[in-house]
C-alpha cells in the first residue's frame, strides 16, 4: 500500500473546523453534563446489543402494524437485492437519497446504476461529491475537502453556464437542482439514526430538510439500517437526540427531526442490514464499537485525520472507529492499513458520544491482526525476538551504548547515523544513547536507596522506563533528588521495559512476558512514582490486565505519576523548599497524550511548571494535540510523524516561550529533536528536572 | 420560559412575531404576504382545526395543492414549542401538512405561548403515544428549529438549501 499523503490545504480547512467545532460543541453542551449523558446514551445502546434481536422482532411486529414492510439483509449484497427488487416492482427509475453511511457500506449507488436505477444523493455535501465523482470525506461534512471555487466549477460544467463563486448563490442552484430532482423520483431512500422497537419508528437527523422531502415527496419510502440502530423505546431515542447534534456539529438540535412511522404514501420498505454486526455484537471486547452513533466527534479530534482526511484514513468508514468497522464489515485485511494509522493517543474517547474505548479497541484489533495476518517483521523482531527477553532486552541496550562512538556523540545527539535511519532523523535529530544507564548513575549517586530524612515517610519507588534508563538518565536522577529532598527513601524499580510497546503493536505475549519479568523483580512497598505516562498506563492498567495477578493489581494501585504524586502529596513543602524566588522564565506546556488522556495527569505537571519557574505557563495551541513520537508510530509512519512534530513546534514557537515542559520522555525524544533540527532556542524539558532545578 | 424560547428560536435564526390573537396573527400573514410579494401559499390542512384562526387568504396569496412543486409561502401551526432548543413540535397526520412546512421559501407558523414546554424529555410520552397511533395512515413527529441550513460549502453557515430560508414564528 502506498503511504498516505498530506494534502496541506486540506489540512487547513481540517484543522480549523476541528478548532471552531471544539469550541461550538462546549457552547452547545453548556448546562449539560456531558458525562452523565453518553453514561446514559452507552447503557442504552449496552442493553439494546444485549437483546439486539428481541428488540429487532418487536420492531418489525410494530412496523409492520403501520404497514411498513420490513426485509432482512444478511450482507450488503442482499440488501441491494432487495431494494433492487423494491425498485423494480414499483417501476422505480429514479432513487432520490438523503444521507445513508449504511448505503455507502453496500455500494448501493454504483450497484443500482449498472442496473438501471439512478440514485442521486441529496445532502448538498453528498450531492456535490457525486456530481464530482469523488468519496465523501468527511461523515458529517463530506464534501469539506472542495472550496467555492470548485464547487462553481462543478455546477458551471454541469448546467453549461457561468456560475458565480459566492456560497449563498450556489445553495441556491443546488436548492433548484434537487429539488426538481426530488419531484421527479419514484421512490426516495434514507437511513435511520435509530430504529424504535416499541411503534415501528424511525429517527431521521438533518439540518437541511431533505431528510423530510425524500420521506414526503416520492411515493415509496425505502429506509436501509443496520440492526444496531434499534432502540427500546421513543425516551431512548430522545437520548440519541440529545447527544448527537451536539457532539456531532456543536449545535443543540439540528434544523429538522422527523420521527416516521409506516408508509406516507404507496409504500415503505424497512431494509435491516447485519454485514456481520450480529457477530460483531457477540464478540466480548469488540461489541463496544456498536454503540456508535455515527457523530463523528472522534473525527474532527483526531490529529491523524486532519492530516489525512478521510480519503486517505478510510475504506468506508473513516478514523479509528472506522477501522473496527472495516475489520468486522469489509474483512480484516482491508483495515491492516488503517489500523496503522491510529497513534492511540485515545484523544478521541474524551469525545465519544457512545464512550468506546476506540484506541484500546485499535490495540485488540492490532493483536488480531498480528494473529490472523501475520505479524510486521521489524516488530516480530523487536518485540518477539528482543522485548519480550529481558536478557536480549539489557544486551541490546547495552550494544547500543557501545555504539555511542560510533554514531559520533555531541550534545546528546548522534551525529553520523548508517542510511536507513535516514528517514527517522531527517525531521528530528536522534538522542545518541547515554553513556551511564539510569540505574547505575542512582547507585553511584544514592547507593542501592537514597537516604531517608524522615522516616515516617517511607519508601517511594522510582520506575523510569526504557527512555530515561537508556536516554535520559538525568530526569531520573532529578526525580530521585527532589524526591530525597522531601525525605523519602528512594528506591529504584529495575531498568526494564514495562512490555507497552509490544503490546501496543498486538504483541500481547511478547508483552506480558516484560511485564511479567519487571513485576517479578520488582518490590512493592509504598507508591511507584513513573517518569513516563506510557510506562505508567501499562503499570497501572494495561499489564494488571494481561497478567491478572494478585501483585499486579497491587503495582496497578501504587503507580502514580510524578507530577501528581508531588501536588498530591508535598506541594506544601515544596513550597516550603523554595528558598528563593525562581527567575520567572516563561513555560510552555506540552501534553503527552496519556499522561492528559488516561492519568488526568495535566493539572499537576503544570502547577509544577509553574511553582518551578516563577511565572504563569504560556499555553500553546493544542497543547494536548499528539507530537507524533507515538513510540513505534514513528517508525511505521515517519511521514505522519513529521507534520505532527512540525504543528507541535509551530505551537511552541508561537507562545514565545523559551522552556518547553513536559512529562514524557517520548515527546521528549521527539520535541528535543525536532527543536535541534530546525535550530530553534527553545529548551525542551521534563517537569521532574525543573522542580529539581529550582529545588537546588 | 417563554423567554428562553425566544432567545434559543433566535439563535437557531428563526424569526419571532408576538401577536395578540390568530385573528392578530391572520393579519400580520396577510400584511406580511402583500408586503413581500409572496403570491403561492401551502396551507396546513391542520389550520382547520383552529377555528379563529381566519383561513382566507384570497386576494393576498393564491393557496396551493400539497404538490406543487415552488411555493413562496408556507403557513403552519405547532403543537408545542420546546424552550431548551427553541424548537417547534408538529405532529404530523398528512403529506399536505408537512409539506406546508418544508416546500415553501417562507414558513409562517402559529403557536401559543402555552404550548410551550421546558425540554424535549416532557414530550416523550406525547411523542411515543402518537407514534403508536395505528388509526392514521403515517404518524409522524415533526421538529423543527430554525431555517433549513446548510454548512457543506467551505464551512459557511448558509440558510435556504432544501427547506424554507426563514421561519417566522407567530406567539400568541
Amino acid at each position: 500500500m502506498k503511504k498516505p499523503a498530506v494534502d496541506p490545504a486540506l489540512k487547513k480547512v481540517l484543522q480549523e473546523f476541528s478548532r471552531s467545532f471544539r469550541a461550538k460543541r462546549l457552547a452547545a453542551l453548556e448546562g449539560y453534563d456531558f458525562e452523565a449523558l453518553r453514561t446514559r446514551l452507552a447503557a442504552i445502546k449496552d442493553d439494546a446489543l444485549d437483546r439486539n434481536e428481541e428488540l429487532l422482532a418487536r420492531f418489525e411486529v410494530n412496523a409492520r402494524a403501520h404497514g411498513s414492510v420490513v426485509l432482512r439483509a444478511r450482507d450488503g449484497a442482499e440488501a441491494n437485492a432487495a431494494i433492487l427488487d423494491i425498485c423494480r416492482r414499483h417501476g422505480v427509475r429514479r432513487l432520490v437519497k438523503s444521507k445513508s453511511m449504511v448505503s455507502e457500506e453496500t455500494g448501493l449507488n454504483d450497484f443500482l446504476a449498472e442496473r438501471g436505477v439512478e440514485a442521486r444523493e441529496t445532502d448538498l455535501g453528498e450531492w456535490i461529491v457525486q456530481i464530482a465523482a469523488e468519496r465523501p470525506t468527511h461523515m458529517v461534512m463530506p464534501a469539506i475537502h472542495l472550496t467555492r471555487k470548485d464547487v462553481a466549477a462543478l455546477f458551471a460544467r454541469r448546467l453549461g453556464r457561468d456560475v458565480p463563486e459566492e456560497i449563498p448563490a450556489l445553495v441556491r442552484i443546488a436548492r433548484g437542482e434537487m429539488r426538481r430532482e426530488i419531484f421527479a423520483a419514484e421512490a426516495g431512500l434514507t437511513g435511520a439514526n435509530a430504529l424504535i422497537a416499541e411503534n415501528g419508528a424511525i429517527l431521521l437527523v438533518t439540518n437541511e430538510g431533505n431528510g423530510r422531502l425524500v420521506t414526503t415527496v416520492p411515493p415509496v419510502h425505502i429506509v436501509l439500517a443496520s440492526i444496531e440502530k434499534v432502540v427500546p423505546a421513543t425516551a431512548d431515542a430522545l437520548a440519541v437526540l440529545k447527544i448527537l447534534p451536539r457532539n456531532a456539529t456543536g449545535q443543540t438540535i439540528t434544523s429538522y427531526v422527523s420521527f416516521i412511522a409506516g408508509p406516507h404514501a404507496a409504500a415503505q420498505y424497512i431494509v435491516l442490514l447485519d454485514n456481520h454486526r450480529s457477530e460483531m455484537a457477540a464478540d466480548p471486547v469488540f461489541r463496544e464499537a456498536l454503540r456508535c452513533v455515527k457523530c463523528s466527534a472522534c473525527l474532527n479530534v483526531c490529529p491523524v485525520y486532519q492530516l489525512l482526511g478521510g480519503e486517505e484514513y478510510s475504506h468506508v468508514y473513516m478514523g479509528g472507529i472506522g477501522t473496527l468497522f472495516t475489520a468486522w464489515i469489509h474483512g480484516l485485511d482491508k483495515s491492516k492499513a488503517m489500523a496503522k494509522l491510529c497513534l492511540r493517543c485515545h484523544r478521541c474517547e474524551a469525545y465519544c458520544a457512545a464512550k468506546i474505548p476506540i484506541a484500546d479497541l485499535i490495540t485488540a484489533l492490532a493483536e488480531r491482526l498480528n494473529r490472523e495476518t501475520g505479524k510486521p517483521l521489524w516488530k516480530r523482531l523487536a518485540f518477539d525476538g528482543v522485548m519480550g527477553r529481558p536478557r536480549l532486552q539489557q544486551a541490546a541496550f547495552k550494544a547500543a551504548r557501545t555504539a555511542r562512538k560510533a554514531v559520533g556523540t555531541r550534545d546528546g545527539f548522534a551525529r553520523k547515523l548508517p542510511p536507513w535511519m535516514k528517514k527517522y532523523d531527517r525531521f528530528r535529530a536522534l538522542p545518541s544513547p547515554a553513556a551511564v544507564p539510569f540505574t547505575k548513575l542512582f547507585k553511584k549517586e544514592f547507593g542501592t536507596a537514597a537516604a531517608s530524612a524522615n522516616e515516617a515517610k517511607g519508601p517511594v519507588t522510582i520506575y523510569g522506563g526504557c527512555l530515561v534508563e537508556h536516554f535520559y538518565p538525568e530526569i531520573g536522577m532529578a526525580a530521585a533528588r527532589v524526591l530525597a529532598k522531601l525525605g523519602y527513601a528512594v528506591k529504584l524499580a529495575p531498568g526494564l521495559c514495562c512490555g507497552f510497546p509490544p503490546s501496543n503493536g498486538g504483541f500481547r505475549k511478547a508483552s506480558g512476558q516484560a511485564f511479567g519479568t519487571l513485576l517479578k523483580k520488582m518490590e512493592i512497598g509504598g507508591p511507584v512514582v513513573t517518569l513516563c505516562p506510557t510506562c505508567a498506563t501499562m503499570l497501572s492498567k494495561r499489564g494488571p490486565e494481561i497478567e491478572g495477578s494478585e501483585k499486579a493489581n497491587a503495582l496497578a494501585k501504587a503507580v502514580i505519576p510524578f507530577g501528581r504524586f508531588i501536588v498530591e502529596n508535598e506541594l506544601a513543602a515544596v513550597r516550603g523548599l523554595l528558598k528563593t524566588a525562581p527567575a520567572g522564565l516563561t513555560a510552555t506546556y506540552h501534553d503527552s497524550c496519556h499522561h492528559k488522556n488516561l492519568l488526568a495527569g495535566e493539572k499537576a505537571s503544570r502547577a509544577l511548571v509553574e511553582l518551578s519557574l516563577g511565572a504563569g505557563i504560556a499555553e500553546m495551541d493544542e497543547s494536548d494535540a499528539c507530537c507524533g513520537f507515538a513510540g513505534s508510530y514513528t517508525v511505521d509512519n515517519p511521514g505522519i510523524s513529521a507534520e505532527l512534530l512540525a504543528d507541535k513546534l509551530a505551537a511552541i514557537e508561537k507562545t514565545g516561550a523559551g522552556i518547553v515542559a513536559m512529562d514524557c520522555p517520548g515527546c521528549l525524544f521527539q520535541i528535543r529533536g525536532g527543536s535541534r533540527s530546525r535550530g530553534l532556542a527553545i529548551r525542551a524539558a521534563h517537569t521532574a528536572e525543573l522542580l529539581d532545578e529550582a529545588l537546588r | 420560559m417563554i423567554d428562553r424560547f425566544i432567545e434559543k428560536a433566535h439563535i437557531a435564526g428563526a424569526e419571532i412575531e408576538r401577536v395578540a390573537d390568530p385573528r392578530a396573527a391572520a393579519d400580520f400573514i396577510r400584511e406580511f404576504l402583500k408586503k413581500n410579494d409572496l403570491r403561492t401559499a401551502l396551507i396546513s390542512p391542520d389550520l382547520k382545526l383552529r377555528p379563529p384562526f381566519d383561513m382566507e387568504f384570497a386576494g393576498t396569496a393564491t393557496a396551493l395543492g400539497g404538490d406543487s412543486i415552488w411555493v413562496d409561502a408556507g403557513i403552519v401551526a405547532a403543537d408545542h414549542g420546546v424552550a431548551e432548543t427553541g424548537t417547534l413540535i408538529h405532529f404530523d397526520r398528512s403529506d399536505a401538512e408537512k409539506n406546508a412546512w418544508t416546500l415553501p421559501e417562507v414558513c409562517l407558523c402559529l403557536l401559543e405561548a402555552r404550548d410551550v414546554t421546558s425540554s424535549l424529555d416532557d414530550l416523550a410520552p406525547a411523542f411515543a403515544a402518537h407514534l403508536g397511533r395505528t388509526d392514521i395512515p403515517s404518524p409522524q413527529v415533526s421538529l423543527v428549529t430554525g431555517p433549513s441550513r446548510t454548512a457543506d460549502i467551505e464551512c459557511q453557515l448558509t440558510i435556504g438549501v432544501h427547506g424554507p430560508s426563514r421561519l417566522i414564528i407567530l406567539l400568541t
